[in-house]
């Protein structure tokens, strides 16, 4: 690799270190590992949404040559530990706890829930072996729409509940909902849907688990944004000590939220490994992945807002709905971070937020990619519906209603204060870079000729990390640990509970500790995913800009003030006088007294010393993520709606984003335009579809459809970096906002383009034939 | 069992794969040319793709036993030793990918794209590799890094 010259590494695109790897094929993803002895699995899943389970017949399936072992939902109840979801017992979930087993028993709950695990010699066999497992069902009236899901005629999914609530329903209110509503000069009523999309990772889920029976010790290598995440969920239901469980991560084919701990079939395939007493890999197929690992959003609002004649936004009531699918997780607590983050950078006065969760026999919903994103989509539909109703311009409505930047901050009516909140700027900036008057001209000459342009903009803000909590010790996130080491050959190793999975921690994280510390980029290590070596952490949230970059840089700090120390006693100088430079120690003034810090590591490593002296060159840093602050933005698409075929083409799309300090523009652009990306392909393209009957109608790409080279256009992006607010550590997170904002941006521009017959847009999803229906069903007297 | 000869990567390569083995399985579980990754397994994705005689083949699509005989190339093979081409050069340059998944399918779907459209323009590279999908990127830097790799390769 060549040596890379800059003044700073942070600030600057410097190219990722994973990539050499990853360009030529030697990256080692979890379906790359081949270990002795290894069996492969794969489950028998159900073909119906909602059945008993009357018998399940395995023999011809173990009669299969090449099937070792095939075990059923009861086999794994007698092998495991039974208990919750771990994700929900670690968030400490109080709420209703349903049956939550590995494979299912007396019941099946959805179209893709594993019956039967077959492990086999191949992954060819063991797919044999899963047509050969005979499966008896008695079918039941499938839950498939929230709305049945709470009648109280519908059957429960779960014994153990009675109904199919998973988060009882709650209200809460903020500021006088009572008198704002009394006292606006309007009301309006809207009533908003988001549909269900997914994840879709191009890697799906998958493990190799190994269990060591002499030892005790299972090993799981794994696709997880948490190696520690995972090894708590062996641990706890396999019955293992948690020491004895040690999960490995290699390279990961992305998540975005999916891949947080271990999944049933993890788990599922952990205990067959021990059970057999061979390796057990299991890697999911794309029907597999579509159907079975999990879906997200389809949550649907009652909005009713209180607005002035003037356009602004006094008050927001919302009743949401949550379709949280069959086996209730991150869904049941998606509803409080909504309820949280509603009023956005906006001066609401007064919130009412009520919210109810539904099991339903769906896969089971869970995190993507800014999970809480439907209040930022509620919130923007509803500012352009009530600008179109006063003639507003939707850049006009946001302004007057934004909470412009004061100190003390404005405090959103939910009670976080808005540190740092750029979102007026970066609506100001949106409407230099793209110019409205001359767009609005366009769009009238097109329009002339049968064309339908429109023009849509939506703002965000995200809490990555979010304002520094005032009554609390530590910041908003809780801690971020490391660990750093000068090791004997100079490299300086990071140790991190990040799990990165494309988001290039192996290059941001060396950027800022080879600026701190004083050694080359190329010298700096960040070793990942191996819960034996790392910290406690999770890759998720967007946290690891502000938490895991501050703990790396204040750890290098740390580290360089203990390797001066020590260079101190070694070069008989005051450590005061040294200094670290591209890798060498040296005394002020005296270039030739430099030593290279690989040296300096071998003599501390040679145990010359005497108690007094320090030669233990590590250090474990925490960072509790300083002043904090929000990330946030606005953005803007143009795009064109075919009246005829009702295909729309996003023709520009431009994003004015302030998440502080830059570690790696490009790295920062690359998660910006990525998040764009999926939110243009959930408005325009993807569906997680469920037939009436609860039948799986999106089990392959050519169901989902993904967006492509020819959907996704060039995006531009301007970053504002306007308010430091912390002394060192002002990055901020920018893993979420482009899937945040990019649906209501991309909706906005579309019911801008069919202004002129009317069309009001309710709904995220809006693939051709919707775009038809629209225009047939709008009145164009509106 | 069918015993099947081919070359992969400029080496000849013997194998005996179940009839029904797709070529990817082949070269991953046989070969150990794990670089080819599998996203779909019904032809949409393009992440498994390899070069067959000159031309990118989905290799979940074709058995092993079909490339008998054929000139297999891999993202392993793209280059001599193990290092960087002009294009996967250009990539890095680039900042092109993210978690890495789909690269060797886009990078050997350019590349045998690029081999035979050189003067190729954004719009034509775009059309080109729309039958690969990326999750990570929205593409742009993807698209960025043939550009560059076409313009290196114009100005040697």
């Amino acid at each position: 690799m060549t040596a890379i010259a800059a003044e700073r590494y942070t600030g600057a695109s410097i190219k990722r270190a994973e990539d050499p790897r990853i360009l030529t094929g030697a990256g080692r993803y979890v379906d790359d590992i081949k270990l002795p002895g290894m069996l492969h699995a794969a489950f028998a899943r159900s073909p119906l949404a909602h059945a008993r389970v009357l018998s399940v017949d395995v023999s011809p399936a173990r009669a299969l040559p090449g099937v070792v072992a095939v075990l059923t939902g009861a086999d794994l109840e007698a092998m495991t530990v039974p208990g919750p979801d771990a994700l929900m017992a670690l968030m400490g979930w109080a709420g209703p706890t349903p049956e939550f087993t590995l494979l299912a028993t007396d019941k099946v709950r959805f179209v893709g829930d594993p019956v039967a695990i077959v492990v086999a010699e191949s992954r060819y066999i063991a797919e044999d072996g899963c047509e050969l497992v005979e499966v008896e069902y008695d079918d039941l009236p499938p839950v498939v729409s929230a709305a049945f899901a709470l009648d109280p005629s519908s059957p429960p999914l779960f014994a153990n509940l009675g109904d199919n609530i998973a988060r009882p329903h709650s209200r809460s209110e903020f500021g006088d909902v009572w008198s704002t509503f009394a006292n606006a000069d309007r009301i309006v009523d809207f009533h908003i849907d988001v549909h269900r999309h997914q994840n879709v990772p191009m890697e799906g889920r998958g493990c190799v688990a190994s269990y060591d029976a002499d030892r005790g010790v299972m090993t799981v290598y794994a696709a997880t944004q948490s190696v520690h995440v995972s090894r708590i969920a062996v641990a706890m239901r396999l019955g293992i000590e948690p020491d004895k469980v040690r999960v490995v991560a290699g390279d990961i084919g992305g998540s975005f939220g999916l891949k947080i701990g271990a999944s049933r079939e993890e788990l599922a395939a952990a205990a067959a490994s021990r059970l057999v007493g061979r390796p057990v890999k299991w890697v999911e197929d794309r029907t597999e992945n579509l159907s079975a690992s999990g879906q997200a959003r389809e949550e649907s609002f009652d909005v009713r807002a209180a607005v002035s004649n003037d356009g602004d936004l006094l008050g927001l009531d919302v009743k949401m709905v949550i379709d949280t699918g069959s086996y209730p997780g991150m869904g049941t607590m998606v509803p409080a971070i909504m309820e949280a983050m509603l009023p956005g950078p906006y001066r609401l006065a007064a919130l009412g937020f009520e919210s109810t969760a539904a099991i339903t026999n769906k896969a089971s919903y869970v995190a993507y990619r800014g999970p809480w994103a439907s209040e930022t989509f509620v919130r923007e539909r509803v500012l352009d519906l009530i600008a179109k109703d006063l003639g507003l311009d939707p850049v006009e409505i946001r302004l007057r209603n934004v909470a412009p930047r004061t100190d003390p901050p404005a405090v959103m009516i939910t009670g976080r204060p808005l540190v740092g909140v750029t979102s007026k700027e970066s609506l100001e900036r949106v409407a230099q870079l793209v110019d409205f008057p001359a767009f609005r001209r366009r769009q009238a000459e097109a329009r002339a000729q049968g064309r339908y342009l429109g023009i849509g903009v939506a703002t965000f803000i995200e809490a990555a990390p979010g304002p520094r909590s005032p009554e609390g010790p530590s910041g908003p996130m809780g801690t971020e640990s490391m660990r750093l080491r000068l090791e004997e050959d100079g490299i300086v190793a990071l140790f991190t509970g990040q799990m990165p999975h494309g988001q290039s921690h192996q290059t941001t994280l060396a950027q800022i500790a080879a600026d701190e510390f004083g050694v080359p980029f190329e010298q700096v290590r960040v070793v990942v995913g191996d819960s034996d070596v790392v910290p406690f952490g999770l890759t998720g949230g967007s946290r690891s800009a502000t938490m895991t970059g501050g703990v790396a840089l204040h750890g290098a700090r740390q580290l360089k003030v203990k390797v001066l120390d020590f260079a101190a006693h070694l070069m008989e100088a005051n450590a005061q006088d040294l200094l670290i430079t591209d890798g060498n120690v040296w005394v002020r003034g005296d270039p030739a007294s430099a030593i290279a810090v690989s040296e300096v590591a071998r003599r501390a490593a040679s145990g010359q010393f005497g108690a007094d002296v320090d030669a233990k060159l590590e250090v474990e840093a925490t960072f509790d993520g300083g002043e904090g602050g929000w990330s946030g933005g606005t953005h803007c698409a143009i795009v064109e709606v075919d009246v005829e075929t009702g295909i729309v083409k996003v023709e520009r799309y431009v994003a004015a984003e302030d998440c502080g300090a830059l570690i790696n523009p490009a790295v920062v652009e690359g998660q910006i335009r990525g998040g764009i990306a999926q939110g243009i392909g959930a408005v325009l393209l993807e569906r997680s579809a469920y037939g009436e009957d609860g039948s799986f109608q999106s089990a392959t790409f050519m169901d989902y459809l993904m967006p492509t080279t020819c959907d996704v256009p060039r995006i531009e992006i301007e970053h504002l970096e306007t308010v430091p607010l912390d002394a060192d550590v002002n990055f901020r997170g920018v893993g979420e906002g482009g899937m945040i904002v990019a649906p209501p941006t991309v909706v906005n521009a579309i019911e801008d383009a069919l202004s002129p017959f009317g069309v009001r847009i309710y709904e995220q999803h809006l693939p051709p034939a919707r775009i038809l229906e629209l225009i047939a069903a709008a009145d164009p007297g509106q | 069992m069918v015993d099947i000869t081919l070359r992969v990567n400029g080496a000849t390569r013997t194998g005996s794969p179940e009839a029904r083995k797709t070529l990817a399985d082949f070269l991953r579980d046989d070969l150990n040319l794990t670089g080819t990754h599998i996203g779909c397994e019904h032809g949409v994705c393009g992440a498994c793709t390899v070069i067959v005689d000159g031309r990118a083949v989905r290799s979940c699509l074709m058995l092993a036993v079909q490339a008998a005989g054929s000139e297999v190339t891999t993202i392993e093979g793209l280059a001599p030793d193990g290092g960087l081409g002009t294009l996967q050069q250009a990539m890095w340059d680039s900042h092109s990918f993210q978690c890495g998944f789909c690269t060797p399918g886009f990078v050997m779907q350019a590349a045998a794209f690029l081999g035979d459209h050189p003067d190729a323009d954004e719009q034509q590279i775009r059309e080109a590799l729309s039958g690969n999908i990326c999750r990570c990127t929205g593409y742009q830097s993807i698209i960025d890094g043939v550009l560059l790799a076409a313009e290196r390769n114009r100005e040697q």
